[in-house]
């Protein structure tokens, strides 16, 4: 329990507007979008600055309390859900857009920046910033980075990885390391930046990152892909990036999900058809046609049902709706939404289709698959009630046997969730103990201790198994 | 889990007369789209005060984490109840009507005692402007009884009144004239080829202080060739009362408007204030179970607001004069979040010859009325209206067009005080401009 004199020493720091230990604030600190994992915090603190991050730090490694960074909390697989309990650092207060340099084409921005606001910032000033998760309107720079977050266009411009090019961090013992800047080139010894992208909170607090910008594309077309059963629609993928075309967006939902959009928002949707792809190239105008030409050719090729293509921007957003609405008319089936991320080599979409399909009716679960197809990420989602004891049994039974094809196909268990709590068996059967051993190994030169974020990516090994459920008891 | 306990009265934590449903509260799925639509959120960046936040605190105290607290019913006055998250949530969760549940359960967890005095003597003194309202001298009692203003002034120690409330509150009255409701016949008689019959829905705000606003509403209703009927004993619609958590009294008013209604045999129920409409709207809910299903699902399909009503049956433009004028167009959240009418008003403004429709930022962003909230939280009120004011200014639009009572005294104050040169209009009176006398 934290004491009163460490909550003032906080308030002197921080001031006492970002000091929270109210049990309504904690408790609200105490999830992400990670289904069934809730834990209490004993403080949660609002740096504005580097050195109030430091400041919150030192105190709670005097106060022995893990250390656990959030952003917005839209996380899915439990990576700010402070399961030790301890102190939640948000870093949503410190969102400020720094720099944005046109020389170099780079900005540079707070941890809380909104990865959407960042989107906007730039878009103003004719540059691009690619990364794009669904959460992006509310998602943070620090999170993403943290999370190394994809999106819809991971396919053709990679995902937040790609576009880190430095970083400043608070290690555990509260000194700060900056790794990276704005130089392209950099070999200088070790990558802490790229060990930091994706640490999932567990090796330091990001405060700052300098971010790649692009050119946006000058043009931009929109189709859209009807399929009258999987194999083809795989095929389809598979045939378009044979072909050497990289569309900006290749997106793919089965006919589960097409059943879904089609209750919810009733556009006459075909009922009967086994899968859409959502397909948009974008760049040169001239390169667009071409491969527009091409898309449509390998579309004919492989037998699609309907191809429709969109003639202006007005129709291309129609075209995109049932895509977009996708998770909206999932979650809305049940009370409980699991959304995984398993990714495979794109040529093996269909087998993984076609095992979805089966494991759906091994378990008798209600299934809703759709993703980004192009780069074989994709989010079987099961519909479920998470009071019913034997349906969630069966979910996570249907999730552990996909995984288990997925990994034998050489997929891995998460494409852009990260690991946190949700998968923490997974990762190890992925990677084996040897991997495991090696992570741990590098987890303990940053953070000898295990303050930050513990319990997160493996199992620690000298903590019992907690129980989640009764963190989040709270009574007066 | 939810545990119900016949003994004690309860499900969870909740009292179980007017407990939020946990169906609904399970539904969240925690995913923060709901977020950036917030206005309080944005505001104090706090998770508490945010929906995704309030419905965690709900479902906590539904599921005995947590008792019903001070703090939670903090937060369910502090929402605004604008419904942006509705729009905004993927899994149609509804975190405002769930808050307005917890305003129930507030007022029965916390019970008030006492008057406050000096929002008494402000509805019956202050709000008695003028010697001509003297001879309708019902007008500050209606005012008080209507707008649900009696009852928050009884249960007033629930809320938290800024310092500055009077001041603003007394800024915002609008020059009184005679209500309309009175004046209106019972029935104004179609022009040209007759297409239907409405049954108007005269909103109280609209009638006492917006009675020009709702007379030019029924001129362009007569102007598309329906016969219009206002029958006079119209009650509240009950909106103020489900805001400040009085639900008996809501029902009550809704159970007879929708008699009144239903028996007076018209084609659709047609109302000019969005947050009345949205009210309407929802009687099917607030009466579940206590009415006739198949009435009130009738009651549900005749009811529509202006724009809507319009742009469904098809906008009449013959005989339409031009209106030089640049607008720009607030949207109301009980127009846009809790009735889903958004591209109906633009359909009309564009429809008006020669008037512009200048887009703002924002347009959806509440402008930080919301009922009484705009007076309970003065101060974070005024930042949420200087963020629309902002986008406002920027288009530099002749006009400022909406088209709910509750925004448009909001929005008339803050242009003045702000010293801009907008005027705000409610879209009938737009419309009604572009209709010969």
């Amino acid at each position: 329990m934290i004491s009163n004199t460490a909550v003032q020493h906080l308030i002197e720091h921080l001031g006492k507007e970002n000091v929270y230990v109210e049990k309504e604030d904690l408790l609200v600190f105490g999830y992400d979008s990670t289904p069934g994992v809730h834990h209490l915090p004993e403080v949660a603190v609002f740096p504005t600055t580097t050195a109030q991050v430091q400041a919150a730090m030192a105190l709670a490694l005097r106060e022995s309390l893990p250390i656990v960074p959030r952003g917005s909390g839209t996380g899915l697989s439990g990576g700010s859900v402070p399961v030790q309990g301890g102190m939640v650092i948000c870093l949503t207060r410190m969102n400020r857009i720094l720099e944005i340099d046109e020389a170099n084409l780079t900005a540079t921005v707070e941890a809380g920046v909104v990865t959407l606001d960042l989107f906007n910032a730039v878009a103003a000033k004719g540059l691009f910033y690619p990364p794009d998760p669904g959460s992006q309107k509310t998602s943070t720079m620090g999170g993403n980075v943290a999370e190394n977050a994809g999106g819809l266009r991971g396919l053709k411009y990679g995902v937040t990885r790609d576009y880190v090019m430095g970083l400043t961090c608070v290690l555990a013992d509260g000194s700060i390391i900056q790794t990276g800047g704005k130089s392209v080139k950099d070999v200088a010894g070790y990558s802490y930046r790229d060990l930091l992208v994706g640490s999932e909170g567990t090796l330091g607090i990001i405060t700052e990152i300098v971010v790649k910008l692009i050119p946006p594309p000058q043009d931009k077309r929109t189709m859209l892909a009807y399929f009258s059963d999987m194999r083809t629609a795989g095929e389809a993928v598979s045939k378009i990036i044979a072909a050497k075309i990289i569309p900006s967006t290749l997106e793919i939902m089965d006919k589960n999900t097409i059943n879904c959009v089609e209750d919810y928002v009733k556009i006459g949707l075909p009922r009967q058809m086994a899968a859409l792809l959502l397909i948009e190239l974008d760049g040169h105008p001239v390169v667009v046609a071409e491969e527009t030409e091409g898309v449509q050719r390998i579309l004919k090729e492989v037998g699609a049902a309907e191809v429709h293509i969109a003639k202006d921007a007005a129709e291309a957003a129609s075209l995109a709706a049932a895509r977009r609405t996708a998770l909206s008319a999932l979650a809305r089936v049940s009370p409980t939404t699991l959304l995984e991320d398993a990714t495979v080599p794109r040529s093996r979409l269909a087998d993984t289709f076609a095992e979805i399909e089966r494991l759906t009716e091994k378990y008798k679960l209600k299934v809703g698959t759709f993703g980004h197809a192009g780069d074989g990420n994709l989010h079987p989602t099961v519909l479920c009630d998470e009071r019913d004891h034997d349906e969630m049994h069966r979910a996570h039974a249907f999730y552990n046997e996909l995984y288990e094809m997925v990994l034998s196909i050489g997929g891995t268990v998460s494409g852009e969730h990260g690991i946190g709590l949700a998968k923490i068996e997974y990762l190890q059967r992925q990677i084996g103990d040897g991997g495991v051993a090696v992570m741990r190994r590098i987890k303990q030169a940053f953070d000898p201790d295990g303050r930050l974020n513990p319990g997160k990516i493996f199992a620690e090994p000298t903590t019992p198994a907690q129980n989640l459920e009764e963190g989040f008891r709270v009574s007066h | 889990m939810s545990h119900t306990d016949p003994k004690e009265n309860l499900i969870g934590n909740f009292q179980a007369k007017d407990a939020p449903d946990y169906e609904a509260v399970l539904q969240c799925m925690r995913c923060g789209f709901c977020l950036p639509t917030c206005p309080t959120y944005v505001l104090t960046n706090r998770e508490r005060s945010s929906p995704r936040g309030r419905v965690a605190l709900a479902r906590a105290v539904a599921e005995q984490k947590l008792e019903f607290s001070e703090a939670v019913k903090d937060e369910a006055f502090f929402c605004l109840d604008c419904r942006a998250c509705t729009t905004a949530c993927p899994s149609g969760v509804r975190a405002g009507e769930v808050m307005e549940i917890c305003r129930t359960q507030a007022n029965a967890a916390f019970p008030a005692s006492g008057m406050q005095k000096g929002l008494r003597e402000f509805i019956l003194e202050k709000m008695v402007p003028s010697p001509a309202l003297m001879e309708t001298s019902m007008v500050p009692a209606r005012l008080y009884q209507k707008l649900g203003i009696q009852w928050l002034v009884r249960n007033s120690q629930v809320l938290k009144l800024g310092p500055k409330w009077m001041e603003k509150a007394e800024g915002m009255m609008p020059k009184l004239s005679k209500p309309l409701r009175l004046q209106l016949p019972d029935l104004v008689p179609a022009q040209g080829q007759k297409r239907g019959k409405v049954g108007f829905f005269l909103g109280c705000v609209m009638t006492l202080m917006y009675p020009e606003v709702s007379r030019q509403t029924v001129r362009v209703l007569a102007h598309q060739g329906f016969d219009v009927l206002t029958p006079k004993n119209q009650k509240c619609c009950g909106a103020p009362h489900m805001t400040e958590g009085d639900r008996d009294t809501a029902r009550k008013l809704a159970s007879e408007n929708l008699d009144l209604f239903m028996d007076l045999g018209v084609d659709y129920i047609v109302t000019d204030c969005a947050g009345c409409g949205s009210a309407l709207k929802e009687y099917e809910e607030i009466l579940a179970g206590r009415a006739d299903h198949g009435r009130l699902e009738a009651f549900r399909a005749k009811v529509r607001d202006i724009s809507e009503f319009i742009v469904e049956v098809g906008i009449r433009t013959e005989g339409l004069q031009p209106v030089k004028a640049s607008v720009t167009y607030h949207e109301p959240c009980h127009l846009c979040h809790a009735q889903g009418i958004s591209a109906q008003p633009r359909k009309l403004i564009k429809a008006i010859p020669g008037v512009e429709l200048r887009e703002m930022n924002e347009a959806s962003w509440c402008c930080g009325s919301a009922a009484t909230w705009g007076l309970k939280f003065h101060g974070e009120s005024q930042q949420v209206l200087d963020r629309k004011l902002g986008n406002v200014q920027a288009t530099g639009a002749d006009y400022l067009v909406t088209a709910n009572p509750g925004c448009h005294l909001q929005l008339a104050w803050g242009l003045r005080e702000a010293g801009m040169k907008q005027e705000v209009l409610h879209l009938m009176e737009l419309l009604g401009r572009a209709i010969p006398e």
